[in-house]
């Protein structure tokens, strides 16, 4: 990712990721104080004026050293505070563009593209709570329908929502950006970290296991793109070099569920044999267990699961809907019930719900369950 | 920045002392901020604010809000000035000393961050939960910054218990745990993924679930084994476990590596006292004095190694080094009470049995955080 070309998009779609301010002229008419003299006023003017020339002359130091004087002039200057961020970006000055940026945020709250240069920029001070916080609100206002402005702030996120250990968010952000027509290459890495879990950004790859990273990432790729072959043939290559590392044997091992379920299945214990407590490969493989209707096996996964964590929503759906399918129907409603509670919006757990409630005849609890469905399938629903 | 509005809290104002007369505006300039700041106008709000403030230097309720603003957007340094302000005016001004050690934080101005964290849990830590968990965090952070690692993981180690493994946590415990002095800003990339596993093995420990923090730990060792620190942390981590043996095996790998390891001679030395071969201790115990000898837990094993063995004497000439270096240890005053008592020094004895029954309950918790940490950097105590 290099920061100039996302930085003159922005700084040329000014006009359209900050529309309240587009139409402002430089600086002519830009407010003054009521108590700033007139004087001021005056030199705020040939000041503003000249950092936007120099600017357009890509005279970027002079610019830097003329908004600057601007700005202290009228520190609320929301063209001087974002251009000056812009430029000061490029010269990776990010701690001073942080600080220009959440002043112009706090002028301009709707600003999209000011959140996003806000929230890259505490990304690259490292600041990655509040950067992740500030580029997911950037995605919410939107960018307009800058293509290129949208890609880079989704990396931004995806990185970050893999290193909060958000996997599967990140990775279906990743996902739609390489459908969207993102370089495959830029994606590997990223890729690679969500589907092998690991809560790193690819610079906090350890060297010695990059490869692992990358073939993970080619291989869910491919995957992605209907190229099970090439998928496979990275993923064995990435078992047989690396076989011992956690995370490994359960990518495999889900993407052999479903074309040879039996080698999935095997997969899976080897990663459990690998990572003991890898909850999400017990449970997938629970989940699987169940669907081969080998149910003692699957309840025995399950409830080492809700065993460990026991507000683990999953656990206790997997558990629920293998109580129900073994006949244990109080026990299995019971279980479904605490997987709502902890989880209330997962249509899965509402549909196991309905058919229990149905199969025990409780009809007013089933109704329920149906309306509750049909809510969470409303467009609307958040 | 959208999250930290969470922090804004409350205070209670008493009246201001007004030096000079109000000017005639003074009021209707107050009312529209705060009208503007409940709106959520905030640019306005911090215009009418510091227009009210100027006009009456003395309102700490204007520099409260002004500073809360300003940090509410972010903007530390210019909360900062605020904030002070308000210090200096207000009569209950505690909760702004959190804030002003946040801002000072983010403006990287750590020693005066670290001493109105302290300032402010001298005040007993007043605020509401969301203000507890940030500053107690960042405070963590600091302290691990400075290299009092101990300190710093007894802060986190409640944050954790209270929150769970949420990511920062467990970094910062990783940090603490690795013995690492940097902030999660600024310590090398490449060391992210030990931090992380060693955060959470530590958490799982914490939590008594120890295969699981086994699991982690065994990452942390196969990968990043030969680095100082690795095997001490295992060490410790196998001592909370009271597997006293394997413990000890790691301390002595760890000083393969780092052969001037106090902390590592100090645990293992420790461990073979708990172990009940106090002979085996006394070695370790001593070298570890010697090369930390404002370690008042080095002092403390050392002390306790010799009271074991019947050296009692010396013993009390240790556990006194340990008492003047952390006078608040129950631990010490315990260990320092027997050791009077095997020399027929009853006063003494009792002077501080009756210290550790006052102390000994103030160890494990929070509450005594100013006692804790009031001493300087530097000075030691047992961990």
């Amino acid at each position: 990712m290099t920061a100039p070309n996302i930085l003159v998009l922005m700084a040329c779609f000014w006009a359209f990721v900050v529309p309240s301010v587009a139409g402002l002229p430089d600086a002519a008419s830009t407010p003054q104080k009521p108590a700033a003299a007139s004087r001021d006023t005056s030199k705020f003017a040939g000041l503003s004026e000249a950092a936007g020339k120099a600017r357009e002359e890509n005279r970027d130091d002079d610019a830097i050293r003329l908004y600057r004087e601007a700005l202290k002039l009228e520190p609320a200057w929301k063209q001087g505070l974002w251009f000056l961020g812009i430029l000061l970006y490029d010269k990776e000055q990010y701690p001073e563009v942080r600080d220009l940026m959440r002043r112009f945020v706090a002028e301009e709250p709707e600003a999209g593209a000011g959140w996003a240069l806000l929230g890259m920029s505490e990304f690259q001070t490292r600041e990655y709570p509040r950067a992740l916080d500030h580029l997911q609100h950037a995605r919410t206002l939107g960018l307009g329908d800058r293509k290129e402005m949208a890609q880079t702030l989704f990396y931004y996120v995806s990185v970050l929502l893999t290193r909060f250990e958000q996997y599967d968010d990140a990775m279906a952000l990743l996902m739609g950006m390489r459908k969207s027509g993102s370089s495959g290459d830029l994606l590997t890495e990223p890729v690679g970290l969500a589907a092998l879990r690991y809560p790193l950004l690819p610079a906090e790859i350890p060297p010695d296991r990059k490869e692992m990273f990358r073939m993970a990432g080619q291989a869910a790729l491919a995957d992605e793109a209907q190229k099970p072959d090439e998928a496979e043939r990275l993923l064995l290559a990435m078992t047989t070099t690396y076989p011992n590392e956690p995370g490994v044997h359960f990518l495999y091992g889900v993407f052999l569920l479903n074309i040879r379920p039996a080698d999935g299945i095997k997969e899976l214990e080897r990663e459990l044999e690998a990572a003991p407590y890898n909850l999400t490969a017990k449970l997938r493989l629970a989940d699987e267990y169940l669907k081969e209707q080998q149910f003692d096996e699957a309840l025995r996964l399950a409830q080492e699961v809700v065993g460990v964590e026991p507000d683990n929503a999953s656990g206790f759906l997997v558990l629920g809907e293998t109580l129900v399918a073994k006949g244990d129907l109080n026990r299995g409603i019971e279980a479904l019930e605490t997987s709502r509670k902890l989880r209330p919006a997962t249509v899965r757990t509402h549909w196991d719900l309905l058919r229990a409630y149905t199969s025990a005849g409780r009809v007013e609890d089933a109704k329920r369950e149906k309306e509750e469905i049909e809510k969470l399938r409303r467009p609307d629903t958040p | 920045m959208l999250a930290t509005a969470l922090l804004l809290l409350s205070v209670s104002f008493a009246n201001p002392a007004v030096a000079d007369a109000p000017p005639a505006s003074f009021e209707s300039i107050a009312k529209e901020a705060d009208q503007a700041r409940q709106a959520d106008r905030l640019s306005d709000a911090i215009d009418l604010y510091s227009k009210a403030v100027r006009l009456r230097p003395a309102w700490a309720e204007g520099w409260w809000w002004l500073g809360s603003i300003f940090y509410e957007q972010d903007r530390f340094s210019e909360a900062e000035k605020p904030f002070k302000r308000f210090i200096v005016l207000s009569p209950k001004p505690a909760p702004a000393y959190a804030f002003l050690a946040l801002c000072e934080y983010e403006t990287q101005d750590y020693s005066r961050a670290l001493l109105h964290f302290q300032l402010w849990a001298k005040a007993g830590s007043p605020g509401n939960d969301a203000l507890l968990d940030v500053a107690t965090y960042r405070w963590a952070l600091l302290l691990t910054r400075e290299g009092r690692f101990n300190e710093a993981l007894l802060l986190l180690a409640a944050k954790a218990q209270k929150l769970g493994a949420t990511p920062s946590l467990t970094e910062a415990i990783g940090l603490s745990s690795l013995r690492m002095a940097f902030l999660p800003e600024d310590y090398p990339q490449e060391r992210r993924e030990a931090a992380w596993l060693a955060g959470m093995a530590a958490f799982y420990c914490l939590k008594s679930d120890f295969p699981r923090s086994d699991e982690f730990a065994g990452r942390l060792l196969r990968h990043y084994g030969q680095e100082p620190n690795v095997h001490y942390f295992r060490g410790t981590l196998l001592r909370l476990q009271q597997k006293l043996d394997p413990a000890a095996e790691e301390f002595q790998k760890e000083l393969q590596i780092s052969p001037r390891h106090a902390p590592a001679l100090t645990e293992l030395a420790a461990s073979r006292v708990e172990a009940g071969r106090p002979a085996e201790a006394l070695t370790p115990a001593r070298r570890a004095v010697a090369l930390d000898p404002k370690s008042a837990r080095a002092h403390y094993i050392l002390g306790w190694a010799l009271l074991e063995t019947g050296s009692y004497q010396e013993s009390a000439h240790e556990l006194e080094i340990a008492k003047g270096l952390a006078p608040e240890s129950s631990r010490v005053r315990f260990a320092l009470s027997n050791a009077y008592k095997r020399l027929a020094r009853q006063q003494d004895y009792k002077r501080e049995h009756a210290a550790f029954l006052a102390l000994k309950d103030k160890d494990n918790v929070l509450a005594p955080l100013e006692d804790k940490l009031r001493a300087p950097r530097g000075t030691g105590r047992p961990e």
